[in-house]
């Protein structure tokens, strides 16, 4: 089968600035500021795809 | 006007501090990508999956346009509104857990502006990025599974984005007197229960906002009933709301909470 990857370069380059964004977020927060411990932050954001970008936006921060 | 403006690029400011710009229409976008081109290549997954047998997989008929348009919608209305909804619940519980609420409430000026300028700004956010996922989707719609309706897609997100307005709303009256987690699941299950209820009893529930989501899906099929009793009950639900958050936070009690 013959994959066009112009349709799915898109789709990578989106999971990318979302996991990209999160990790730059994580790693400029304050310790004190992360729910839990940073690396387990990492972890859900680089194998959870889009969902584990979602939870660390949603709740991997305490917004102070 | 001039408190108004203040807020809200203050509220704007904070938004793209905590990336909610950069991660919420992302999400939109890539939602509104994904369910096209999912849809075009669903033989290909099934047939790779090596659960299907190929002749099987041979039936499967691509849907028409509109219809995988009318199923973005429902990714929206899942993973779109959750994110929706998880990016706002801290706009208004977050401002007494940082002490913003007592610089504002100890001083007499209306807290109005303040929830008024809150929601233009959740407005602002939530539009941008709707309109991107929905773009997103009928581009790739129209080049892989074929023409669109235009007239359709549009009235149909219009309708669309007023069902993902009042719930978004529900939260700052919500966030006024709750936690943020609580105040999000409060809304999130509001928004379910009147779709449900709106779904089972039809007739009953003509004018419930509940039905926007479903209402928009059979727009975009081009098959639109009118739907002003559930706009206007959907923008008084919203008009309410504002107000009612901006009286709660007056009263509630000013204790870090979040």
């Amino acid at each position: 089968m013959e994959i066009n990857w112009g349709l799915i370069w898109p789709i990578l380059a989106l999971q990318a600035i979302l996991a990209v964004t999160g990790l730059v977020s994580l790693f400029k927060a304050e310790p004190a500021n992360i729910r839990g411990p940073r690396w387990m932050w990492v972890l859900i954001i680089l194998l959870g795809n889009i969902l584990g970008s979602i939870a660390y936006f949603a709740a991997g921060r305490r917004e102070t | 006007m001039k408190p108004f403006w203040i807020y809200y690029q203050k509220e704007m400011l904070e938004a793209s501090r905590t990336y909610k710009w950069i991660w919420v229409p992302a999400v939109f976008l890539l939602l509104g990508i994904m369910q096209p081109v999912s849809t075009y290549y669903l033989p290909e997954i099934l047939t790779m999956s090596g659960e299907v047998p190929p002749e099987a997989a041979a039936l499967f008929t691509i849907p028409s346009a509109d219809s995988v348009m009318a199923s973005t919608l429902s990714q929206f209305s899942t993973i779109g509104l959750l994110v929706l909804v998880l990016a706002g619940m801290n706009t208004v519980a977050g401002e007494r857990a940082t002490g913003t609420a007592e610089l504002v409430l100890t001083r007499t000026v209306s807290t109005l502006p303040m929830m008024g300028a809150k929601w233009a700004a959740m407005m602002t956010l939530m539009l941008v990025s709707f309109a991107l996922g929905l773009a997103g989707a009928a581009y790739y719609t129209h080049q892989l599974i074929g023409p669109l309706e235009w007239g359709a897609v549009a009235s149909g997100g219009l309708l669309y984005a007023v069902w993902l307005a009042w719930i978004v709303t529900l939260v700052l009256p919500l966030g006024a007197v709750l936690r943020g987690p609580a105040a999000a699941f409060i809304s999130l299950g509001t928004a379910a229960a009147l779709s449900l209820l709106s779904g089972l009893l039809p007739s009953r529930f003509q004018w419930s906002p509940g039905r926007l989501s479903s209402m928009a899906a059979e727009w975009m099929l081009g098959a639109g009933a009118g739907a002003w009793a559930p706009v206007i009950a959907a923008l008084l639900i919203m008009l309410l709301s504002i107000i009612a958050a901006a009286g709660l936070l007056r009263r509630s009690p000013l204790s870090p909470q979040s």
